[in-house]
């Protein structure tokens, strides 16, 4: 029994990659570290691909970090090494970024795949959620942008078009002054972990006022949970918040969390947890711009 | 090199082949006309088994099972209660039932799939608390023990008594996470099966293939592999597989490889026993104890194994390291239909010290008195008789290491800082806790003189080069180089002219099996005496060789019957302290200070011992909070490491330790045992330290975020 070798490619250029993707659909490979685990298919046999496979973690059209105004553009291909090292990356990102798995997978993994693996539980989500992350999605008939919220469409799926690939992610207005942003992932141990809960909060206070605030909940559902109408009724309230805004908040998100107990956690744990990191966030006194 | 102390440190024998990446692990191995080997197992956890339907084998592949082993159908370890291949009842999801073998893993992880075995379904008991219910339904009582003080002495007493205090405690699985999973290779050769693998125990190997193969002591022959860790996963377990390669290699007349990869591993091979520990104490009106009655129930799972010596060792832990009057105790294992459990580092003892510093903690909270103050009241002197009537014979440095690390930790001023810590801080709080154990050396009972018989041998060239023929396995703890160490210091010789090769059972001698924390003590003593003796008797220029067998040191006799008499010839000790924060918003724990001090009689290898030290204390903190293992409806929760969660070098501090001298007359050098000792007070010392930043009370392990949250909101609910 000869199985059929999968074919792959390594192109030079992102603009061969992309004609190839308009010609055939293809596994596309960055890192691979969530590739490689999905697709394992028992001890001394090599990785059965469902499709042609596709590198694409060499293309130096994908690695560039960069500001536009007051956007910083973050090639999807960067390597969590790469950004870790890079003076544009937001502190905050660092943060997250240092809380994956261990140093090797930093090495190979890039921020680009934790966004189209769309688990569930991907590290650094929460906070690009509360950055407005966009992304930006290159082809052959030419470059659309989305919201991270609405291309993340579910565990393990995205509104991703065969014929393209995410380029870049672009963090809004990230370098404007003034917003305290906090990143908590949850893990059972602090290195090599699958997070049971994640926690991203943003706020930007102008003299004692809200001006905007932003969260977000990894783990704890299909995708990351995050409320525009509970963010909205905090906006104009002033620091510190009386008590009755932080139990109105919280008592919004309990109804919305809705997560579910597996061999990591229990659903009353991640939601319990994902509440008491939020409660904490509104109590704070004073948040300092980072 | 020539070893002025015998406690200073040489480079490990294995230590390049280990660095550099070149010594080959038995899944590295390929011999001739070798196939692979993949085990078609149950997907039931009780049943009956009706037909098996195998696809259409592709020439070349096989399938192996009860009827191709030539003699009978079980596991040789205690009880003939473990099938080699199961053909009637399946008692628990996992159970090797076929073996197919092939050439091809891709071919044969394909054809597995096409297996259809059909089983009658029968309701499986699940856990330890049903087993708890079933007790008195045949066979579900695998073994059971009892001794101590009567119960109507007991019962009298705790009619006087002040208050009867009674708490139940668990405490769960634990995953040896060895770093190289199960392997094992039959090589087929005409007259001879040899066995190759990762393994702690050869000639329980062996003495599995002659009665699976109803063969010839000369036609069986077990090799050691380097081994990547055992921690007592490869003490019974390997003698399973080793059958299924033997049987299927002599079956099929090809080598047959069996390897498992991590999930496989983790999902079917044996784990530490989770137990419940009911404690019945009875209290003066100070809180002092007048009597205490100890409880123990584990879960066997589906086989017996090595459990009712599990539960031999626990109970004689049962008191921990005190002096306790009109003490009684009884044990059980109980048969659930879940995986089997088996050897584990501390062998029973980790869960009985949980257990008792637990409760001694509660106790303290109950009288008021700080708990290690508590707890010394109680401590064993010399002389002390044990609590199954033997002597605690040797001197007892426990007082001296826990003043030391009263002093190195500034204990009392730490409590201070932490109290005033905790007012202010409302998110984190830091705890101190400390754990007092020991841990007996070598076999419990008279195992050494009447089962296990141990025999050394020293081969000495022509040209003065030393060979030590035991069949000890190292398994990363370091024996290739201790045992030469020992050899070498008493022959005078350099450490370089002193050899021990892989062991082989065709050349080496039964020295027993490589468990139980006896090798140093008790193989390196039967080493230390025959290099004596080669020492008197040594020629150069000719070939020598020397044997020594064991001799037993007259104590107590041990009666397994009455649970008398002193149950091992040497204790070592040690006292853990360890301070940590937990996050209350997480529940999460991170450990701050780790101290450790320990007396093993005389360390052989300085950093081999802090190697013991670092990795035993790692394993033991961990199974107090942070690696948890669950089954659900018979199947193990948790098939990857990272969803098992043992700790990384980030979850693990700098370990403080220093290790006291007691020389001990009959180890070598004074040695005793270390390798278990090490484990057995991470798990006491890390709940009373969570307890103490919490104020608050646990009845198990691990306190995992989960359990600490839950925790604080009953808390919160108390307080309003």
């Amino acid at each position: 029994m000869v199985e059929k070798m999968t074919a792959t490619y390594r192109f030079d250029r992102l603009e061969q990659t992309l004609s190839q993707l308009n010609r055939e659909d293809c596994l596309i490979m960055a890192g691979g570290t969530d590739i490689m685990v999905l697709h394992k298919s028992g001890r001394g046999v090599p990785l059965k691909l469902p499709k042609p496979l596709i590198f694409i973690d060499h293309l130096s059209e994908l690695k560039q970090v960069f500001q536009n105004h007051k956007d910083i553009h973050i090639g999807a291909c960067c390597t969590y090494s790469e950004l870790l090292e890079h003076p544009l990356i937001p502190v905050s990102l660092k943060n997250a970024i240092k809380t994956i798995a261990a140093p090797a997978i930093r090495n190979r993994g890039t921020l680009g795949g934790n966004i189209c693996n769309a688990s569930p539980a991907g590290d650094t989500l929460p906070l690009l959620y509360v950055y407005n992350a966009k992304l930006l999605l290159r082809s052959v008939t030419g470059d659309r942008i989305v919201e991270i919220s609405d291309f993340i469409q579910g565990p393990r799926r995205v509104q991703r078009y065969q014929n393209e690939i995410l380029a870049e992610i672009i963090l809004p207005s990230v370098l404007e002054e003034g917003a305290y942003v906090v990143f908590e992932k949850v893990g059972n141990r602090n290195a090599d972990a699958i997070a049971k809960v994640g926690f991203a909060g943003y706020i930007r206070i102008n003299e004692a006022r809200i001006e905007d605030v932003r969260f977000a909940f990894g783990a704890v559902g299909p995708t990351m949970v995050r409320s525009i109408d509970i963010e909205r009724k905090l906006v104009g309230k002033t620091i510190p918040l009386a008590d009755a805004d932080i139990v109105q908040v919280v008592a919004g998100f309990d109804k919305i969390i809705r997560p579910i107990d597996d061999q990591r956690s229990t659903a009353t744990y991640r939601k319990t947890v994902a509440l008491n990191l939020l409660r904490y966030f509104l109590s704070m006194k004073q948040y300092q711009a980072n | 090199m020539s070893l002025k102390d015998i406690s200073t440190s040489v480079p490990k024998k294995d230590h390049s082949g280990k660095v550099s990446g070149q010594l080959p692990y038995i899944s590295d191995v390929k011999v001739e006309n070798m196939v692979y080997g993949v085990l078609v197992r149950s997907q039931v956890a009780y049943g009956k088994i009706i037909s098996i339907q195998l696809p259409n084998l592709p020439e070349g592949y096989e399938a192996v099972g009860a009827e191709d082993i030539p003699g009978p159908n079980f596991v040789k370890i205690i009880k003939e209660d473990q099938p080699i291949f199961a053909n009637e009842w399946v008692n628990y999801i996992g159970e090797p039932i076929l073996m197919l073998v092939g050439k091809d893993l891709n071919i044969l992880y394909s054809l597995l799939k096409e297996v259809k075995v059909i089983i009658e379904e029968h309701q499986a008991i699940y856990t330890l608390d049903e087993a708890i219910k079933q007790k008195s339904a045949a066979g579900v009582i695998m073994a059971s023990y009892e001794f101590g003080e009567s119960l109507e002495t007991v019962s009298a007493i705790e009619q006087g008594a002040h208050q009867i205090i009674e708490e139940e405690y668990d405490t769960g699985y634990q995953e040896h996470v060895y770093l190289e999973p199960q392997g094992m290779l039959a090589i087929y050769k005409d007259d001879e099966i040899e066995v190759q693998g990762s393994m702690q125990c050869l000639y329980y190997i062996k003495n599995a293939l002659l009665s699976a193969l109803a063969c010839g002591d000369d036609e069986v022959r077990v090799v050691q592999s380097p081994t990547g860790g055992g921690f007592g996963g490869k003490e019974e377990f390997p003698s399973m597989m080793a059958c299924h390669v033997a049987v299927a290699a002599r079956a099929v007349k090809k080598s047959v490889m069996l390897v498992f990869d991590r999930s496989e591993d983790m999902v079917v091979t044996t784990k530490r026993h989770p137990a419940k520990l009911n404690y019945r104490t009875a209290l003066d009106k100070v809180g002092n104890i007048l009597s205490l009655s100890v409880e123990i129930f584990l879960d066997g799972g589906a086989n017996v194994g090595l459990s009712s010596v599990v539960l031999q060792r626990a109970l004689i832990n049962s008191a921990g390291v005190y002096k306790i009057p009109h003490f009684h105790a009884k044990g059980y294992v109980l048969k659930t239909n879940t995986v089997p459990n088996g050897a584990f580092r501390g062998f029973g003892a980790p869960q009985s010290f949980a257990g008792i510093e637990s409760h001694l903690g509660h106790l303290s909270k109950l009288a008021n008195i700080e708990p290690l103050e508590y707890k010394r009241k109680y401590l064993v002197k010399q002389g002390d008789p044990t609590i199954t009537k033997g002597i605690f014979r040797d001197p007892i440095l426990v007082e001296d290491m826990i003043e030391d690390l009263l002093k190195t930790s500034e204990y009392k001023k730490k409590k201070q800082e932490f109290q005033r810590f905790n007012q202010q801080n409302l998110r984190y709080k830091k705890g101190i806790g400390t754990s007092l154990f020991l841990h007996g050396c070598g076999f419990t009972g008279s195992g050494e003189r009447d089962h296990i018989k141990a025999t050394v041998k020293l081969v000495k060239s022509k040209d003065g080069i030393v060979m030590l023929k035991i069949s000890n396995s190292d398994m990363g703890q370091g024996i290739l180089t201790t045992l030469c160490k020992i050899v070498a210091k008493e022959l005078d010789l350099p450490y370089e002219d002193v050899l021990y090769p892989y062991p082989d059972t065709k050349v080496v001698p039964d020295s027993g099996p490589t468990v139980a924390s006896r090798t140093t003590m008790i193989v390196g003593k039967l080493l230390e005496r025959a290099a004596k003796k080669l020492k008197a008797q040594w020629q150069s220029g000719v070939d020598q060789e020397v044997v020594e067998h064991y001799v037993h040191r007259e104590m107590i006799p041990w009666d397994e019957k009455t649970f008398t008499g002193d149950a091992y010839p040497a204790y070592s000790w040690g006292v853990n302290f360890v301070e940590l924060e937990v996050d209350t918003l997480t529940g999460n724990v991170k450990l701050e200070k780790v101290y450790g001090n320990y007396e093993v009689g005389k360390v052989i290898d300085d950093r081999i011992m802090k190697g013991q030290i670092d990795g035993g204390l790692a394993q033991g903190l961990a199974y107090g909070y942070l690696e948890k293992m669950t089954s659900k409806q018979g199947k193990i929760q948790q098939k990857s490491i990272s969803d098992y969660g043992p700790p990384t070098s980030l979850d693990v501090v700098p370990i403080e330790s220093k290790v006291f001298d007691n020389p001990y007359a009959d180890g070598p050098y004074g040695a005793k045992g270390a390798g278990e000792l090490t484990l057995i007070g991470g798990a006491p010392a890390v709940q009373a330290a969570i307890e103490d930043a919490l104020h608050t009370t646990f009845q198990q392990i691990p306190i995992t975020p989960e359990v600490i949250i839950e925790s604080l909101w009953m808390k919160e609910g108390e307080e309003g």
